[in-house]
Formats: C-alpha cells, sequence, structure tokens
C-alpha cells in the first residue's frame, strides 16, 4: 500500500470512527487525575479545569457573533396573524368564503371544504424607533422592538407539528438528523466543563409533537444530543444522590471508583479508563452545578418579579430565567420547548382569542425580560435569541369536519409565518419580508426555514455548505441541499 | 514476551512496509480497486458521478469512461494518457479548464497513478466486495515466516484453528505479535458475556479453573451456545438492525403487539435455525404456503413482522399513501444495510455517488416488497390474528364445514380468517357527498351521503363482508353497480355497533365501479364509519341445516376481538401495485414504471426462482450473492471484537472502509455457507475458539502506539458493556435477575414523566414481582422515549435500521450506575450476600470484588475500598436515620450493610465491571 493510500485510509478511518473522534478528545484527560474532582468541590462548580472534553472538532469558517444561542420555539404554531402580520384587509374579508385561489392544490391539517376567512383578533399598533408592528398581545415584547429583527415571510413545507419541528430543527421532515444545538456544540464545543453545552428546557406539561428527535444528535455522536434539565424531579436524570448517601460520601465513592480504575489503567493500558475516569469526575461536577444552575431562589425578587417567575413552578417564565443563567455559565446552546400553542378553535385553550391570549399572558413578560435581562449584563451582544414555531396560521377559520367551530381558531399554515430574532450579530429594528394584504403568501424577501438555519450558522461562524459530517456515504449537513443565508438581517 | 522476536519482527516490518511505500508505478500495475477508484472518489465523482454528471461525464460506470463529454473530447482513451481528456484538464493551467474545479488539485503523485493507468489500458474492475466470494487458500505458517528466517515454534504453539494463521500472516506484517491467552476467569466471563450475554456464575468459573482436560474452554463454549440466554442476547443485535419496538412511531407513538416477532427471533437463535432460512422466513415468511390449510405456518407468519417494524403515522391530516411509500423505503433501505452492507438510501433520489448501482435498481428491488398490503392504517392491518379458546373452537368449525361442501373455498376463508385479506380499505374510497375521514385512516358517511369505490372484480364472488361502527339508528346502506343510480348490488340495514356484516351481492362479472350511499334519516348527524369492505365467495353450504348459523359464526369470529400483530401479506389481482422510479425521490413525481429485479452490480437472480419477494429473499442467501454472508459474518465478528473486519458494518462500498483482514473474512464466509450450512452456532464457536479471540486484552504502549484501534488484533478486545449487558450483569451478580423467557414487553421501574408524548393516553405502569427484574431485552421500547438508561449507554431509538451501536463514555453514563434505583437495588442484594459470605469487612469487599469480576482483589484495590466502606460506616453509625433512606429493599436494617451497600455501589461503577475484558 503507498502512502497516499495510507492517508486516505486514516484519514477515512477517522471519519468513519466516532470512537477515534471521542478518544483523541478525551485522551490524556484522565491524566489530571484527581486533582481536578478536588478543584470542582467548590460551592458552585464554577471552577473550569484546563480539560476539554467537548473540544470543538470544527474551527470556524470565520468569526461568530453569536456564541451562544437560545433559542425559543413555541410548539403547536401561534398566530401569527394575532400577534405580528397586521392585516387590515383581512378584516374587511372577516367571515366571507374563503377564494378559491387560496385552495386549489392545497393541503390543510382539518380544513374542509370552503372555510371563512377570520379577521385579526389583536389591537395593532407600531412600536418603538423602528416602527414595528405589534399587537396588544403583546405589550412587553412592544418595549424591546427595536432590539428586533422581524421575519415577517418565513415558509416551510411541512403542515403537521412533529414532521414541521423536524424539518426547522434538523433540516429533515424524516427523523434521523442531528438537531442545531447538535450542530452547534459539535462545530463550537462547549466553553463550560461543569455543564452539558447543550440543555433543553420544555413547559406547558407536555414535550414538543416530535419528541427527543428534535434535540437529538442523530448520526453525530451521542454526546452532542441536546440534555432535558426537567423542572420537575431530578433536572438531570439520576443526578440526584441516592437517600442516604451525602455529598462527602458521594465524592469518596467516585474518588474510590477513579482511584482502583486508574490501577486498572496500569495494567490495561486502555486509554478508554482514563476517559471513564474524567466522565466520573464530570458527572460529579454536574452534579453540584446542575442543580445550582436549575435553582432560581437566590436571584434578587426583582428580577424574579421581571420575569415573573415563582420559584419552582415549572413555568414557561422560569426557563427563561434559567436560560440567562445557563447562558451566564457559557452553555453553548439553551433550547426553550412551550406547548401549547395549537389554535384551532376546538377548546377554551385553543383558539386564536382568549386562550392564545392566555399563553401571551404567560410568555410575553418573561421573553421581554430575558431580552432586558441579557443586554443588562451586556450578554445578548454574543447570545443569540430565536422566537418562533413549526409553521403559522391560515388566514381562514378553521371548520373542522365542515362543522363550526366553538372558538375562533386557525388551521396549520406552511406559506406564511412569522418568526423573530435578537442579539448575536442581527440587526435591531428591522422588519424582513412581506405577506400579501391578506397574510396568506409571502410576497416579497421569504424565508425558508433552511435559509433561517443557514444564517443561524452563519452568525455562529459557519458556512452551511461546508459544515458537514460524513454519513452513509454522504456529506450531510443541517440544511440538506438547500439555505441561503438572510444577509438583510446580519449587522 | 520474548524481546529479541518483538525487535527483529519491527525491523521486518520496516522492510515490509518500504516494499509497499514503493511507488505503484515502479514495476507494477496499478490496481484500479486499491489506487485508482480512491482519486477518483476523492477528487472527481462528486461532480462526475452518481449525483450530478457535469459536463455529461461520469467515472461511475465503465461503459461512460470512454464517452465523450459535452465538449465532444473522451475522457480516457485507453492506452494513451496524453490523448485522455481526463489527464489534460487535471495538468491544465487554464482556470476555466482545470480540474477538479473546486477543491484541492492532484498531487503529483495522484496524477501519475492516473497516467499510469490510462496508459496500462484503463483496466476497470469491480470493487471487492462485489465480487463472489472464493475461498483464500489458508496462509502456512511456515511460508509467512520462511521470507524473513523468524520461523519458530511459538506461532505453531500459540495458533488454535485457521482465524490465527490469516491473523498471524498480517500481525508478522505490520511487525505485531499476539499476546497469550487471558486468564482462565477473564476468559470465561468474555466469553459468556459474549455468548450469552450474562456473566458466569460463581460455580461456573471455578470449574472452568479446576478442568484441567484439554477440553475445558470448548466444554464451556458448548454449553453457551446450548443456553437459553444465548438466544436472548443476539435477539439483542438482532432488535437494533429489525428497527423493533413496541410502538408505531412518530407523534402519537401508541403501542402495538409486536413481541411474537421477538420471541420468534429468540426462539430462531436458541434453535440454531440456519441463516439462510431465517432470512427467507422474515423477507417472505408469508410466501412460504405450507401448512396443510394452504395457509403459511403462524412461525412463518410472525417473522415477516421483521418488515412491519417500519412507523406508522397516526397524526391528523397526513397522506396514508406517503407514509405506505415511507415505510417501503424504509424496508428496502433496511434490506440493503442489513444483509447487504449497502447503503441504499442514496440511490432512492439519484444514482449511487460512489458505486455504480443506477437510480432505477432503487426501484426495481422496491418493486419486490410494493405489493405488500400495509397501507399506513390506523389499526395497522394486515394483522395476523390469533384465536383462543371457544374463538379457535368456532374457526374450526366454520373450516370444517367448508371443507364438508366446498373444500376449494378452504383457503381463501381460513386466509380471511387469519389476516382479513384482501380487503379494500375504506381510505381509498373516493369522497362522495355528506362524508369525511374518520380516525385518519377511515370513510365516515352520514345521512345522503356516499362514496366510489375503485374498481372491483367481481367474477367468481357473490357475497360482500364489510366491517363498520356506528350509533346511528335504522341506517341503510346500498351498493350500486357502475354509478349512483346503477343497478342495486344490495342494501342492508345498519346495525348500530361495531360489526362485521355479511350480504349477498347480485352475482355479476368483470370489473366495476360501485357505488355506495347511505340512508339515515333517524339520526342524519350520526357518523358511519365504515373500516374495510371485501367481495367474496359466500360460504358454501346454503340451504343446509344451520347454514345461517355457520354465516353468523363467520361474521361474529371477523368481529369479536382478537390478540393481533401487524405482518406482511402480498397483495395480488386487484391488490398487486404498479411500482414506478419516483423522480428526484419524490413520491408525488413518477416516471417510467419498473419491474421487480436486483441490481446489476451483484450476480442476477437465478430465473428459476420466483419473480417475488421469495425469490428475492432466495436470491440474498444464495451462494453467488456477494455480500450477504461477508456482512453476516461481519457483523457477528464485530460483536466479539468490538470492531469489524470491515469498521463499516453498514458499508461494504468503495466508500466504507477496507477490511482489515479480507481473506479471513471470505474464508469465514465461504466455511458459514458451505461448512457451516449457515448455522451461527458453528460460525460462533469457530471464532470463540480462535487463539485469536482468547488473547489476554492488555495493552503495551508499543502495541498501542503501532495500533491504537486494536486493528491487526494483537490482543483480545476490551470493550464497555452493551446497555442491555450493564442492566442484566448487574441483575446477574446480585442474583435478582428473572430468566423469565417470552410474552409482552415488562416496564421496570423508571423515573416518571419520561412518557409525554401528546395525544396519547398510554402510560408506564410499573411492573411487579419478578417481570421487574427481566433482562433488558423485554423492556418496553417506545421510540418517542425509550428506557432512559437504554439510550444512555447508547441504544438507538429504532426508528430505522442501525448496524453499529458507537460506544460514547459520558458522564450521564456515570449517573446511571451511581444513583439510578435499579443499581442501588443491586448493590443492596449484593451486599447482603458479601455480608453473608464474610466475617470481615475486608473478606466481605473481597467476595463483591469476586462476584463481579470473578477474580481476586489487589491489595491496593482492596485498600481503597476498605477505606471508602470505613468512612461510610462511620457516617452511619453517626446518623442511623441515613441507614434507613439508604437501604430500602430488604429487611436488614444496620449501618454494616449500608456501608457494603455503599461498597457496593462503588464496585458496581468500576472500570473493570462494565467492561469485557
Amino acid at each position: 500500500m503507498n502512502k497516499l493510500l495510507n492517508e486516505l485510509l486514516h484519514a477515512d478511518v477517522q471519519r468513519h470512527t466516532r470512537r477515534h473522534f471521542l478518544q483523541s478528545a478525551g485522551f490524556g484527560l484522565g491524566m489530571l487525575g484527581l486533582g481536578s474532582l478536588l478543584d470542582a468541590c467548590g460551592p458552585s462548580g464554577e471552577k473550569t479545569t484546563a480539560t476539554r472534553s467537548d473540544a470543538p472538532l470544527h474551527v470556524p469558517h470565520f468569526a461568530p457573533k453569536a456564541k451562544r444561542v437560545i433559542y425559543i420555539h413555541m410548539a403547536g404554531a401561534p398566530s401569527q396573524l394575532e400577534l405580528f402580520d397586521y392585516k387590515p384587509e383581512l378584516e374587511k374579508y372577516h367571515g366571507k368564503d374563503c377564494p378559491a385561489a387560496f385552495l386549489e392544490g392545497k393541503q390543510f391539517a382539518f380544513i374542509q371544504g370552503v372555510p371563512k376567512m377570520l379577521g385579526p383578533q389583536g389591537k395593532f399598533g407600531q412600536y418603538g424607533q423602528s416602527g414595528a408592528w405589534l399587537s396588544d398581545y403583546l405589550p412587553y415584547l412592544q418595549t424591546m422592538a427595536d432590539e428586533i429583527t422581524f421575519l415577517k415571510a418565513m415558509h416551510t413545507d411541512q403542515f403537521n407539528h412533529a414532521p414541521a419541528q423536524l424539518l426547522l430543527h434538523t433540516g429533515s421532515a424524516r427523523l434521523g438528523r442531528p438537531s442545531l444545538g447538535a450542530w452547534a456544540v459539535y462545530g463550537l464545543g462547549s466553553d463550560n466543563q461543569n455543564l452539558p453545552g447543550f440543555i433543553v428546557l420544555a413547559s406547558g406539561g407536555r414535550q414538543p409533537d416530535a419528541g427527543k428527535s428534535v434535540y437529538g444528535s442523530g448520526f453525530l455522536p451521542s454526546v452532542y444530543q441536546g440534555v432535558q434539565c426537567r423542572t420537575g424531579g431530578d433536572p438531570v436524570l439520576y443526578v440526584t444522590d441516592p437517600h442516604g448517601m451525602n455529598r462527602n460520601m458521594r465524592k469518596k465513592t467516585i474518588e474510590a471508583i477513579n482511584e482502583i480504575n486508574r490501577q486498572t489503567y496500569e495494567d490495561a493500558q486502555d486509554p478508554e479508563i482514563l476517559t471513564r475516569i474524567s466522565q466520573y469526575e464530570m458527572a460529579f461536577r454536574m452534579q453540584m452545578s446542575v442543580p445550582d444552575v436549575m435553582d432560581v431562589s437566590k436571584e434578587p425578587p426583582f428580577i424574579l418579579d421581571m420575569y415573573g417567575v415563582k420559584p419552582g413552578d415549572g413555568s414557561f417564565a422560569m426557563n427563561c430565567l434559567l436560560a440567562r443563567k445557563l447562558i451566564e455559565k457559557d452553555v453553548r446552546f439553551v433550547q426553550l420547548f412551550d406547548w401549547g400553542w395549537d389554535g384551532h378553535g376546538t377548546s377554551a385553550a385553543d383558539n386564536v382569542e382568549g386562550g392564545l391570549r392566555q399563553k401571551c399572558r404567560l410568555s410575553d413578560k418573561p421573553i421581554a425580560a430575558l431580552l432586558q435581562d441579557l443586554k443588562m449584563r451586556g450578554l445578548l451582544e454574543e447570545t443569540l435569541v430565536v422566537w418562533g414555531a413549526e409553521f403559522g396560521r391560515t388566514p381562514m377559520q378553521e371548520n373542522r369536519n365542515g362543522l363550526v367551530m366553538p372558538y375562533m381558531g386557525r388551521d396549520h399554515h406552511l406559506e406564511a409565518f412569522t418568526m423573530w430574532m435578537a442579539g448575536g450579530g442581527t440587526r435591531q429594528g428591522y422588519t424582513h419580508g412581506q405577506t400579501d394584504e391578506l397574510g396568506y403568501y409571502g410576497v416579497n424577501d421569504r424565508v425558508h426555514v433552511h435559509d433561517l438555519q443557514a444564517t443561524i450558522l452563519h452568525l455562529m461562524g459557519f458556512d452551511h455548505e461546508k459544515f458537514t459530517y460524513p454519513f452513509q456515504g454522504r456529506n450531510f449537513r443541517l440544511t440538506d441541499t438547500a439555505g441561503k443565508v438572510v444577509k438583510e438581517i446580519l449587522a | 514476551m520474548n524481546k529479541r522476536i518483538g525487535i527483529s519482527v519491527g525491523v521486518a516490518a520496516v522492510v515490509i512496509t518500504s516494499f509497499t511505500w514503493s511507488p505503484p508505478w515502479f514495476g507494477h500495475q496499478v490496481d484500479y480497486n486499491t489506487d485508482v477508484k480512491p482519486i477518483l472518489n476523492k477528487h472527481c465523482l462528486s461532480c462526475h458521478g452518481g449525483v450530478k454528471k457535469a459536463g455529461n461525464v461520469s467515472f461511475l460506470f465503465e461503459h461512460e469512461l470512454v464517452q465523450p463529454g459535452k465538449s465532444g473530447k473522451i475522457p480516457v482513451v485507453r492506452g494513451d494518457a496524453d490523448a485522455s481528456e481526463l489527464i489534460r484538464r487535471i495538468q491544465s493551467h487554464d482556470p476555466e479548464e482545470k480540474m477538479p474545479k473546486k477543491g484541492t488539485p492532484l498531487n503529483e503523485e495522484e496524477v501519475d497513478i492516473l497516467k499510469q493507468w490510462i496508459n496500462e489500458g484503463a483496466n476497470w474492475e469491480t470493487h471487492w466486495a462485489y465480487k463472489r466470494i472464493e475461498e483464500p487458500t489458508i496462509p502456512s505458517l511456515r511460508s509467512i515466516r520462511n521470507g524473513f528466517g523468524l520461523l519458530n515454534t511459538r506461532d505453531l504453539n500459540w495458533v488454535k484453528n485457521e482465524i490465527d494463521h490469516f491473523v498471524v500472516e498480517k500481525l508478522t506484517g505490520k511487525g505485531l505479535s499476539f499476546s497469550p491467552e487471558a486468564s482462565r476467569a477473564t476468559l470465561i466471563r468474555r466469553v459468556s458475556l459474549d455468548l450469552t450475554g450474562l456473566p458466569p456464575t460463581e460455580a461456573e468459573v471455578r470449574n472452568f479453573e479446576r478442568d484441567t482436560s484439554d477440553l475445558a474452554y470448548e466444554t464451556v463454549v458448548d454449553r453457551l451456545l446450548q443456553s437459553p440466554a444465548y438466544g436472548e442476547r443476539w435477539t439483542a443485535m438482532w432488535m437494533d438492525l429489525a428497527r423493533y419496538a413496541d410502538t408505531k412511531g412518530y407523534e402519537s407513538d401508541g403501542g402495538r403487539t409486536m413481541w411474537p416477532y421477538r420471541d420468534y427471533v429468540i426462539k430462531s437463535f436458541n434453535q440454531d435455525k440456519p441463516f439462510d432460512r431465517f432470512t427467507i422466513e422474515q423477507l417472505a415468511g408469508d410466501l412460504l404456503t405450507n401448512d396443510k390449510g394452504g395457509f403459511p405456518t403462524e412461525e412463518n407468519l410472525i417473522a415477516t413482522g421483521f418488515h412491519r417494524n417500519t412507523m406508522t403515522n397516526n397524526e391528523g391530516g397526513t397522506n396514508d399513501e406517503e407514509f405506505r411509500v415511507a415505510a417501503q423505503i424504509d424496508r428496502v433501505n433496511t434490506t440493503w444495510e442489513v444483509w447487504q452492507g449497502t447503503t441504499f438510501a442514496c440511490v432512492q433520489c439519484h444514482s449511487h455517488p460512489y458505486d455504480p448501482i443506477p437510480h432505477e435498481d432503487y426501484y426495481k428491488y422496491m418493486a419486490y416488497f410494493n405489493n405488500s398490503r400495509d397501507e399506513d392504517l390506523w389499526d395497522e392491518w394486515p394483522k395476523l390474528r390469533f384465536y383462543k379458546g371457544e374463538d379457535s373452537a368456532r374457526v374450526e368449525r366454520i373450516k370444517q364445514w367448508i371443507s364438508q361442501y366446498d373444500p376449494g373455498q378452504l383457503v381463501e376463508k381460513t386466509q380471511f380468517m387469519r389476516v382479513l385479506e384482501p380487503k379494500i380499505n375504506a381510505h381509498s374510497f373516493i369522497k362522495g357527498d355528506a362524508s369525511t375521514a374518520l380516525l385518519i385512516s377511515y370513510y365516515g358517511v352520514k345521512d345522503k351521503g356516499n362514496a366510489r369505490i375503485l374498481p372491483v372484480t367481481l367474477s367468481g364472488t357473490g357475497s360482500v363482508v364489510l366491517n363498520l361502527t356506528t350509533k346511528a339508528k335504522n341506517a341503510v346502506l346500498t351498493l350500486y353497480l357502475d354509478k349512483l343510480n346503477g343497478p342495486v348490488l344490495t342494501t342492508f340495514n345498519v346495525p348500530d355497533r361495531d360489526t362485521v356484516l355479511i350480504a349477498p351481492i347480485t352475482p355479476v362479472r368483470g370489473k366495476h365501479d360501485i357505488y355506495l350511499s347511505l340512508k339515515s334519516t333517524a339520526s342524519p348527524e350520526e357518523w358511519v364509519r365504515i373500516n374495510w369492505i371485501s367481495f367474496q365467495k359466500p360460504l358454501p353450504g346454503a340451504g343446509q341445516p344451520n347454514y345461517a348459523k355457520v354465516v353468523a359464526d363467520y361474521a361474529g369470529t371477523l368481529t369479536r376481538p382478537a390478540e393481533s400483530m401487524p405482518v406482511i401479506w402480498e397483495g395480488k389481482g386487484d391488490f398487486a401495485r404498479k411500482t414506478h422510479v419516483f423522480v428526484r425521490g419524490n413520491w408525488m413525481v413518477k416516471g417510467a414504471e419498473v419491474r421487480p429485479d436486483v441490481p446489476k452490480l451483484l450476480a442476477p437472480i437465478p430465473s428459476n426462482y420466483p419473480k417475488n419477494r421469495l425469490g428475492l429473499a432466495k436470491w440474498i442467501v444464495s451462494r453467488d450473492n456477494a455480500l450477504t454472508a461477508r456482512v453476516i459474518v461481519n457483523r457477528f465478528w464485530e460483536q466479539l471484537f468490538g470492531r469489524g473486519i470491515v469498521e463499516t458494518l453498514e458499508d461494504f462500498g468503495s466508500q466504507g472502509n477496507e477490511p482489515s483482514h479480507q481473506a479471513l473474512l471470505d474464508w469465514l464466509a465461504v466455511q458459514f455457507m458451505e461448512q457451516d450450512h449457515w448455522q451461527v452456532k458453528k460460525l460462533l464457536r469457530r471464532m470463540v475458539l480462535s487463539a485469536t479471540y482468547r488473547q489476554r486484552s492488555e495493552t503495551t504502549r508499543e502495541k498501542t502506539e503501532k495500533d491504537p484501534y486494536n486493528r491487526w488484533l494483537s490482543r483480545g478486545p476490551r470493550v464497555r458493556l452493551s446497555a442491555e449487558q450493564v442492566r442484566d450483569q448487574a441483575l446477574a451478580c446480585s442474583e435478582l435477575l428473572s430468566r423469565k423467557q417470552y410474552g409482552p414487553s415488562v416496564m421496570p421501574p423508571q423515573p416518571d414523566k419520561i412518557w409525554q408524548s401528546p395525544y396519547s393516553g398510554e402510560s408506564w405502569i410499573t411492573s411487579t414481582g419478578e417481570d421487574r427484574y427481566r433482562r433488558a431485552i423485554y423492556t418496553y421500547w417506545k421510540r418517542t422515549a425509550p428506557y432512559p438508561s437504554m439510550t444512555t449507554f447508547d441504544a438507538p431509538s429504532r426508528e430505522f435500521c442501525q448496524s453499529r451501536r458507537i460506544a460514547t463514555n459520558t458522564p450521564l453514563q456515570a449517573l446511571v450506575t451511581l444513583n439510578d434505583p435499579v443499581y442501588l437495588e443491586a448493590a443492596e442484594k449484593l451486599a447482603s450476600t458479601m455480608q453473608r459470605r464474610g466475617k470481615t469487612p475486608a473478606q466481605q469487599l473481597w467476595e463483591g470484588y469476586r462476584m463481579l469480576t470473578f477474580q481476586p482483589i489487589g491489595s491496593r484495590k482492596l485498600k481503597v475500598l476498605l477505606a471508602t466502606y470505613t468512612d461510610a460506616l462511620s457516617t452511619f453509625k453517626a446518623s442511623p436515620s441515613e441507614v434507613t433512606n439508604i437501604l430500602r429493599y430488604g429487611s436488614e436494617k444496620s449501618p454494616e450493610l449500608a456501608a457494603l451497600t455503599v461498597s457496593a455501589n462503588v464496585l458496581l461503577n468500576l472500570d473493570k465491571v462494565v467492561t469485557k475484558e
């Protein structure tokens, strides 16, 4: 075999062997031995060691503007027509039959036959220097309008929750691809050795429709998957010591495990043992740092008020505050999911009038507080905040099974919806894209979810076409075979 | 180790490698597969291959090489590099012409290789894995060593079987040498975990250590191969490939009955069913009609559950056809991955980017699967119904009646009672007035509503069998021929419940549209839900006494709920489907119609094989199939050695890794087919009896430097236990493990709030009694929320076939074995035994270490354990309330047992315990 082939083979082995990567990243960590374990026993576990168990594999293609991301996903999809996309014309059509052109060849999740048009339920006004349109559903966000870039003509390919969420977060409507957060940590590594680089917080009583796959690692090594911190029970599964075992005893047991493993290493010489030693150290540190960072009781009252949090309530507001705390600790990617935005009009909770108002009441204040808090702490500049859902809602009123719904509701809509971003190198006080006068189609500056992904990666320093991972004989990327960076929204 | 030999082998290696480093054009011909193809893959094929054919030039298929491109120039002129456009372009300095257009230019060596290759005639060669498997010569130890004058008897003493000859040959070439045999305790633990997934018992270790006969190890191996645990262990591997789960997947992810398939796999491994038979049953069991009634055996039909492990989408508004197609595509991809070790998924959208497989071949292959009757229905039909007790007796009575009056109908009616096929699923009705889709897959119709049923062949039928559900009172359903006001076929009253109705229809010949309409004036707002409809011969024996009762029994049999599991059932006649190429993989854009066939890349399908899935399955396991035996042998090898001879188990193509020991792989594959007759136990026996397998796993700095991943096998495998093994071992060593086999999946304790999928009322109900302690293979598998400690230890979600679990090493794993109550219960149980066996703490800890590792503990390790114990003991003595906190399972509550439990918790987390050494 000649030298060239040797090289090729070597490169190939490296590409195909995740284990190699894990080893090369982890090798030698254990050499630091038990000292680092003791270091981490400080009160908050903040002392970071020189070890980098999640060292990045990729050097960014250019300097990242967004070093961290908070991605807020309203699972179920709120109506853009009540919140952001003001359509006075739609008001005039309220109660009239939907034009045939909107229905031909279209498929909806529930709408059947000819539905009626539904006028906007919110009162709209323009806010901030930028004059951004926002409704009275969002009184707090109104005050932050000048920090935000609104994307008014988002569109997607999927009209059901699970596939649309997968498309948005993994670039493919089918299962099996890594999520945005996993790509981010794969690319940039983690700057905190006591916490996972990608943390997920869910509220609203349920998990996102597409389950763990929306924050999974797909074919990337499993260390990159989002770790869900739960707000009830253990914040991370099994992070709490068993009853009857105090911290000191746990420390001693882990020291004993690591010491015996170190002796095993002397005989076996298997580098995997060294990795195991360092991972037990990490586990111990996480046992301190995860409950610590998840505990908001030490936050000053004015902060709790600002977010509207009662400690321990497991609310969306609490998760916003936790997101700020995690970002402060240099967690790379924080993903929030809030369930219960699917306003079909089927019940008092699921509609675009009272139900949507109530969801906004629970989330508007904490989101505005999060932006303000990040700004106050000088974190917003390098933290990208993304808000949105898997799709939007129809300008037509839903008529499930041809019936009149008990409440005002709208069906899933993939042609046009609104998302927004703030911080992390985005333009401030800017609105991008426009929909037609009834809010059905984007008419200019449409942004596909793949474009959004390309843009987020760009802000994190990656060229989405070059940021790939070889799997099953193909180089995969987040944006699949599409995606264009939305240059206009870059600061 | 003999130092001098080690060193001299090293010198020899330098000599050898310097030979191989000499340029290929120096004295011998370039080899297409090893020299040329990698260059083309690296620089050319992404634009000039299966995905794009830029400038109308491609290097994917041999014939394309010599075809002029858009420019009219010929890329490769055989024998004349200077006249070849390929060479001109890669050497060009003109930025408009230079190739590759983007990306790194070829270096001088690469250019020289391509030139020499063309000058030598541009020989094209099939990739090694696509060539028929021929039996290689077993390397003779004498000849290996003769060349270097290093022959000694050491190799001859070390080798146990042919495998070792191949391994020694490579080791010698790499300047490495093998390791001695592992200690008896290590070896029996390794082979027990490998063959049965469970550690040995202490008695088994003791017996082996004391057995001085030459056959001691073989005796152990043969005992393990006969153990019922053997089938469970290998089923754990197969479940990832079969993407087995107890739920349907997608958003709602509701439950499905699939465990009979899991039990089928366990039994098949335990019986050592030949792998070719095992393959045929799973891929085409429904086409093996070998029971008396002309119906497949229950076992064969359950086997087809393999391809019913595809997901079913129950979300509102989803298109059943889209997800039916998605399941077909998954079947094609999975079959290729499991048996052919080839990533076929990319061929769905375009020709294979790197291997010569054209786009249409994907759909020709899909045509074999496309007639399966499943259609992404909410209820997942077709399903095999299991009748018990009186239901079973009733079925037998009906069959007897048919045998008496018209035996010719027996097959049709048995089939319908067992799988309810063939039938028209109501979701395919064309929507008429006052109707809607109900439960996604069914047809709802109200008063004055109607529907069109796509053309049905009515010749030879005479009755309609219909399944519907309604609360409507006195509704009347009428079927018309050809149009809504056409001749009436039948009309009948609809009972207000869930039922199967049977009604005679006017005899008609030929294929017709049928229209259905409903009058329901009493309950105009109630839906009548039609689930399916079937046109059949009436039951024979009309006019005989009791005829009405038999008809009622038949309807009752079809109405009454029966336990059932999804199976594959081939659609024929009206129910056969045409298969088209999907243009760029889009199921909505249909291209040319295709007939079933296998890719030309591999040996053709013999003409005497049936032209259906059965023929395909036979072809897959035929002697001439170049891939199957290699791929399967490699899978078992990987399970034992921690890495495959081809490391990319899922990709044997030109983008996969080269085999480390191709001759060995081929030799094993030939033995497997010809000597072992596809019996896996014989294959595994051969592997574990080799000296290669029995080596010590300890490494040295020298070995790690020369071969960090043990590719050349100079030492035994040392790998972390699988997710299943971590759990099963903890339960087994603490004597908690239940050995109960088979049956519905169980729900051992897991934390609250793991199951939170929307729209499913199902919940985790913790099993009681011994079901808490069953082997991991029996744990209920929900795709959207698998058992947490399984996924933490790298088990996949089983949404798709996965060949390899890439072992990770994460803090979350540490948290599981440290804090999961399962491991604390095991620790407490282990501690009780330690306490019983030893008088002093030191003795007790010594016992604990031995119960988990089967080895005596070294004094330094014991010292560490003792310190932890002493420290814990004083803590528990100081605060007795903590004793009852940590001891939650047994009746004894002493500080000593509490401290031992903490020590056992340490033991269960040791690297030596979670690793197979």
